[in-house]
């Protein structure tokens, strides 16, 4: 009860933030937030589900980006459509970068992905005629001239909030279901999960596949919003960084968490851009925080709050009780 | 319940078994024939390449030359998921459990789905649900079943562990040191468990250096030093056997 009141007011509060919003400056930086938390969220169906932490996701949201412009710039394909096809695109892309990084596990995953990210830093810097090079490359708007920019950003907060919504969506489906279990299994102890059974680089590569399409299709409906894409912000360490971050502070094994942590981060990096300008205070700002999640909150701000509320798990005895005992305990309640 | 209608002579065989890790051969040349049906235990002094044998042959490690072979299927080299659903469950020497998930859901994770209809399928549903907890129960830590595994007692894991290993429902049950570090009180209930599994039709392979239990419960024991059997036979006839008399005692 108190979840779906929890979940109402949630979709309320996104609801009516473009009307509660000042001007559309604060509406801008809704959007950018919801962006950063569709990301984390896509991450997080990676990242949460096998503990395989990538550092590298802005691969996905970057080629999602271009796979989205390109589309639209070389085919004249419809924006929209262009969009989702971008994102299986990427998804099938995906599968080899999968099958190739996904055979080894920690510190090794994480420099695979980081490398992702550089080699195609690098590629849609150089390739100028299919990519437009480091000048970047401009993306066509979706909506007519005749729809001014507030009007624009009102419609893109709420696409975002769509496409956050099918996200958190699918991670409570596979959250349930018995792939769910396995993955989860594999986040805790790969070799015992594969011991009883799981196939684990199958369910590894799908999850992987399935936050690498959300997670493009977050880049892509970004790049059709801001308009312009630049290789060095597309394919940027910092904006895969950004999206552990905000996942691991709203805590990794929670639906929400990212949301929570994106919205944290998302604000903080916004109000420190906006006092000191183009300093790198926020840069600080942000590896303070890091330190701190990892010192205090190791799980994330909903676990360790949760946790507080509910001490109801901490309460359940492992005395150990002997079978009579728990034969005549079930006897007993069956009375 | 897994008895197969034909009854396989072999259970789980190897050929010249062999691994070596840098210049060790943890396993030298063994071929050794468990018996179907039966409790089937594996002995050896420390050292003797014991575990290893179990990880080769259940697919955690590649054997470096020779065979395995179940129930006269040739699974050498088979990933470990793949030996799993051939139906040989096993569990590890330091007992490892799922640690921050429940009781229950560490059982759930043994379900054997088949095809990706049944794999986007709750894992929480009646049935499974249902299975788990009997297991649960079975094993005598279904007051647990809503703790997380890394806040129960050793011995409490040791036993979700052997749950685990049955809600996948194997054929052959391959224990690594059952009784290690657990007390005498559950190091009894954990062999009745055994042996009643056994009248239920399903073969053990147990690792194991209490030495009261393997002769107590055990219908065929292989002895095995520096990486490959000296003996195999009764728990009377090893114990009796000179081999085995100096790897252990080193006579």
């Amino acid at each position: 009860m108190a979840r779906v009141a929890g979940l109402l007011a949630l979709v309320a509060v996104v609801l009516l933030f473009p009307s509660l919003a000042a001007d559309p400056f604060i509406l801008s930086v809704g959007v950018v937030i919801l962006s950063y938390a569709v990301l984390a969220t896509s991450w997080n169906l990676v990242g949460g589900f096998t503990g395989y932490i990538s550092l590298g996701h802005a691969a996905y949201s970057g080629l999602g980006g271009y796979a989205t412009a390109l589309l639209i710039l070389r085919t004249g394909m419809d924006p929209w459509l262009a969009l989702i096809a971008g994102g299986l695109i990427v998804a099938a892309i995906a599968i080899p970068v999968g099958i190739a990084s996904l055979r080894v596990r920690g510190a090794s995953f994480v420099i695979t992905s980081i490398a992702l990210v550089l080699i195609l830093q690098l590629t849609f810097q150089s390739w100028h005629t299919f990519t437009g090079g480091s000048n970047g490359l401009r993306v066509p708007r979706p909506f007519g001239t005749e729809v001014l920019r507030p009007e624009q950003h009102e419609r893109f907060f709420y696409l975002h909030a769509v496409l956050l919504a099918l996200a958190l969506l699918t991670w409570w489906l596979i959250e349930r279901s018995r792939l769910g279990a396995g993955l989860k299994a594999i986040r805790e102890d790969e070799d015992k999960a594969q011991a009883l059974g799981v196939p684990t680089f199958a369910y590894k590569l799908t999850a992987l596949v399935i936050s690498a399409f959300f997670t493009a299709l977050g880049g892509g409906l970004y790049a059709l919003w801001f308009g312009y894409l630049d290789p060095i912000f597309q394919f940027s360490i910092l904006v895969g960084t950004y999206m552990v971050l905000m996942a691991l502070l709203g805590g990794v094994r929670s639906l929400f968490g990212p949301l929570l942590g994106a919205v944290v981060v998302g604000y903080a990096v916004e109000v420190f851009k906006s006092q000191y300008g183009d300093t790198q205070l926020h840069l600080v700002a942000t590896g303070v925080l890091l330190g701190l999640v990892v010192l205090f909150m190791p799980d994330g701000v909903i676990p360790a709050l949760s946790s507080l509320l509910n001490r109801r798990r901490g309460a359940a005895s492992i005395r150990e009780v002997s079978a009579e005992e728990l034969a005549k305990q079930r006897e007993e309640a069956a009375r | 319940m897994t008895t197969p209608a034909h009854s396989p002579t072999h259970s789980l065989t190897t050929e010249g078994l062999t691994k070596s890790f840098g210049g060790v051969r943890a396993i030298d040349g063994a071929s050794v024939a468990f018996h179907e049906g039966e409790i089937n235990a594996l002995i050896g002094p420390n050292g003797s390449g014991k575990t290893t044998f179990f990880n080769c042959v259940t697919g955690m490690i590649r054997p470096d030359a020779g065979t395995v072979s179940y129930q006269d299927r040739d699974v050498t080299g088979l990933p470990p998921h793949r030996i799993a659903r051939s139906g040989i469950g096993r569990s590890f020497q330091l007992c490892r459990v799922f640690p921050r998930l429940t009781v229950l859901e560490n059982v759930l994770v043994a379900v054997q789905p088949h095809g990706l209809l049944q794999r986007l399928r709750g894992s929480r549903n009646p049935a499974d649900v249902g299975r788990a907890r009997e297991l649960l129960a079975r094993v005598g830590i279904d007051h647990l079943e809503h703790a997380e595994a890394r806040d129960i007692s050793y011995g409490q894991q040791k036993l979700l562990e052997l749950a685990g290993v049955l809600m996948g429902d194997p054929h052959t049950i391959m224990l690594d040191e059952p009784a290690g570090g657990v007390n005498p009180a559950l190091v009894d209930r954990i062999a009745d468990l055994v042996r009643e599994l056994n009248a239920e039709g399903r073969t053990f392979i147990i690792v194991e250096h209490n030495m009261e239990l393997v002769m107590g419960l055990s219908d065929h024991v292989v002895v095995f030093d520096r990486g490959r059997p000296i003996a195999q036979g009764t728990p009377a006839v090893v114990q009796d056997d000179p081999l085995v008399l100096e790897a252990y005692l080193g006579v």
